[in-house]
């Protein structure tokens, strides 16, 4: 369906949107199912321990870092086996949605289930929710004990949406902007951002109706070497169009980059920023929160070096104080993990952040100095995105992504730029040393190319592609850096 | 010889565009002409890119998973459109989960690749590989 009306970040009136919803029940059989009423009364039904939002809200209370693996298979029985499998070692519960169901192609995700089925294996790399249908998506719900969050990738997600919250799902990942970029390659940035008001002010529906829906842009946006002020710029974009839907509980999010510095004043600078925009925007009355991705991008295949990654990323998301963190497994190089394997990266990160629970990160002028970097360079960009939407969040961030403005590296999405280039400095920080057209504050950007040069002149070597090819699989061998061979 | 060109994508569903992108850069290096498709390319687009460009070699990625379902077909379709002697590499992650290589490297030679990568491939082997196999076909 296209538009009548341009884009704009205002909350959809209510009669629109019921129009809309008509159609978005229609695009599979199973949308038919779908009753609001039925899901209010659903999710009312839910005790608290099976609440996202309370969870978040105990957890921040209490200083505590919760945990939550990605899980996602075909079959219902064998996704309720799994989730089971890992819930008592964790806090919180995912249900990962294969890539057919991301992309709407509802059709192929039954040709997997299919095959999955007869091969007596899962084929597909999640669960396949509106292929399922409400009945089956509320047995996942009623067979756990903790709350269950819905992650995918999605660029239009509005069925998914609606059969899962009304099945007792109670967190939903994504945005417009971010289940964009690195998860598409076509879709235009002003249809999946006004799909994703559509998502959000089914949220606020509920929210409306006295019921919380934790809302969570998805913070790594391409996994690979992102700056923190990228991601950030992004999140804060997305939690203002959440807000301005009525969505109340916001989980704002970052991909570790390695860098303990860089780590720890990004999670900061993530939770200060959230908070300083969405108030500047008008808003007070909202529960704001973090989520820390263990290390997004390529995993060494060798399963003791993963656990490597997969702690010290722990270390880094209890230092920093992020409210959850998402974990990886031994497998991640390989393939999806069997429920061991993905228990057992669940175990080390337990072990982990216990033992660095009761530490902190003692007050450091090199922290604040990259906390001040950090948020100078997202009041830039946002500052600029603004001002090209002349006020307007939504049109803002179309025109900046038109414009260069916002910029991810390694994005698949044809509606972004992909000048920005980064690469590490002599620290393993993630540096831009080619910017684009990101309008980064001149003595900031000098800043950047000084810590690259550092690195160049310590390698004997230029920073060229080379360089960063070498960062980007650095990890995958048993290194932050790419340093030469 | 002239340069040997060689498309490239990463089939079906798949986002997964970090690989490619370097692929493209190794190759390309390697003195490969490299027709690069991108992410989410269907088997139609790669053959119908190969037949526009007279290209020699498919090169196929699947990262994602469902590769057992989406790389399924394409030799035969290759033969129907008349490509009856492209060389057809495919690598990646390419089934679900953890699964011995040589398993994998079977399945998908039955499937009728040439050559089948795990993720781990040193890219400049494959690039001489490729060299020789284009000749060799040719
Ligand atoms: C970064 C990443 C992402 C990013 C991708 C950003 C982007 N748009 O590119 C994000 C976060 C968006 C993402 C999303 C998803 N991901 Co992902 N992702 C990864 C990760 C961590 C690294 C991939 C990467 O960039 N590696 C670096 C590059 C350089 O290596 P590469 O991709 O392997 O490519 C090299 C080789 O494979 C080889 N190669 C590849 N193709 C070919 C072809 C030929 C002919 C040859 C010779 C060689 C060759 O050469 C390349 C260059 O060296 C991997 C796990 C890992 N490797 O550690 C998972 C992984 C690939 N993802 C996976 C999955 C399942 C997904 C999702 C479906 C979500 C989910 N259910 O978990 C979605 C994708 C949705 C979609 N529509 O595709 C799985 C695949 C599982 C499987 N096969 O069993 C992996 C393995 C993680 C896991 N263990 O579960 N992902």
């Amino acid at each position: 369906m296209e538009f009548d009306k341009k884009l704009e970040n205002k909350r959809l009136p209510l009669d629109a949107f019921m129009a809309e919803r008509n159609e978005v029940l229609q695009a599979w059989p199973t949308g038919q199912d779908v009753d609001f009423e039925e899901g209010v009364r659903t999710q009312q039904a839910l005790p608290e321990s099976k609440r996202f939002s309370a969870a978040l809200a105990r957890a921040e209370r209490d200083g505590k870092t919760l945990i939550q693996p990605r899980a996602g298979v075909a079959l219902v029985d064998e996704h309720i086996g799994l989730l089971r499998y890992l819930e008592p070692a964790c806090d919180l519960l995912p249900t990962t949605i294969d890539a057919y169901t991301r992309l709407n192609q509802y059709d192929k995700a039954a040709e997997g289930i299919e095959r999955s089925a007869a091969a007596g294996t899962s084929l597909l790399n999640g669960f396949p929710a509106v292929n399922h249908g409400l009945a089956e998506c509320r047995r996942v719900v009623e067979s756990l004990k903790k709350p269950v969050q819905v992650r995918h990738g999605t660029p239009d997600a509005r069925l998914l949406a609606e059969i899962t919250l009304a099945a007792g799902f109670s967190a939903y990942e994504g945005g417009g902007i971010s289940y964009n970029i690195p998860y598409a390659k076509k879709v235009p940035l002003e249809r999946s951002i006004r799909h994703w008001q559509y998502c959000d002010r089914l949220v606020g529906l509920y929210e409306e109706h006295g019921v919380r829906i934790n809302r969570e842009p998805f913070g790594p946006l391409s996994g690979t070497l992102v700056p923190p002020f990228v991601s950030h710029s992004v999140a804060i974009l997305e939690g203002l169009l959440a807000l301005e839907q009525g969505c109340r509980c916001i989980t704002l999010g970052y991909g570790q980059a390695g860098n303990m510095v860089q780590d720890i004043a990004a999670i900061r600078s993530l939770r200060e920023l959230g908070d300083e925009f969405f108030r500047a925007a008008g808003y007070h009355d909202f529960q704001l929160t973090t989520v820390f991705h263990q290390w997004m991008g390529g995993f060494p295949e060798n399963e003791s070096m993963a656990y490597g990654v997969i702690g010290w990323g722990s270390a880094m998301a209890a230092l920093a104080g992020a409210t959850k963190v998402i974990v990886k497994t031994p497998h991640e190089a390989a393939g999806i993990p069997t429920r061991e394997a993905n228990k057992q990266g669940l175990d080390c990160t337990a072990q982990v952040l216990n033992m660095v629970r009761e530490q902190g990160f003692p007050p450091s002028p090199v922290v604040e100095r990259e906390i001040e970097i950090i948020k100078r360079e997202v009041r830039a960009v946002l500052a600029k995105v603004f001002e090209l939407g002349q006020g307007d969040a939504a049109l803002g961030a179309v025109r900046a992504f038109e414009a260069g403005v916002l910029d991810v590296p390694f994005a698949p999405a044809a509606c972004n730029a992909g000048k920005l280039m980064p690469v590490r400095d002599n620290e393993g920080a993630v540096r831009v040393f080619e910017p684009g057209r990101v309008p980064l504050p001149a003595d900031v950007l000098d800043y950047h190319r000084e810590r690259v040069a550092e690195r160049a002149r310590a390698e004997g070597r230029e920073p060229v592609f080379q360089m960063v090819v070498d960062d980007i699989y650095a990890i995958s061998k048993s290194r932050l850096i790419g340093r030469p061979r | 010889m002239s340069q040997p060109t060689a498309v490239l994508g990463v089939i079906g569903s798949d986002c997964h565009a970090v690989g490619n992108k370097i692929i493209e850069f190794a190759l390309s290096q390697a003195g490969i002409h490299v027709v690069n498709l991108g992410v989410m390319v269907s088997q139609d687009e790669f053959i119908d890119a190969a037949i526009e460009t007279g290209a020699q070699a498919i090169l196929v990625s699947s990262i994602y998973g469902h590769g057992e379902i989406d790389c399924n077909g394409l030799r035969g379709r290759c033969m129907e459109r008349g490509l009856d002697h492209i060389v057809l590499y495919v690598g990646g992650n390419l089934v679900i989960g953890k699964r011995e290589f040589g398993e994998v490297e079977h399945l998908f030679k039955e499937m009728g690749y040439d050559r089948v990568f795990p993720p781990t491939v040193d890219l400049s082997n494959v690039a001489q590989c490729l060299k020789q196999d284009i000749a060799a076909a040719a």
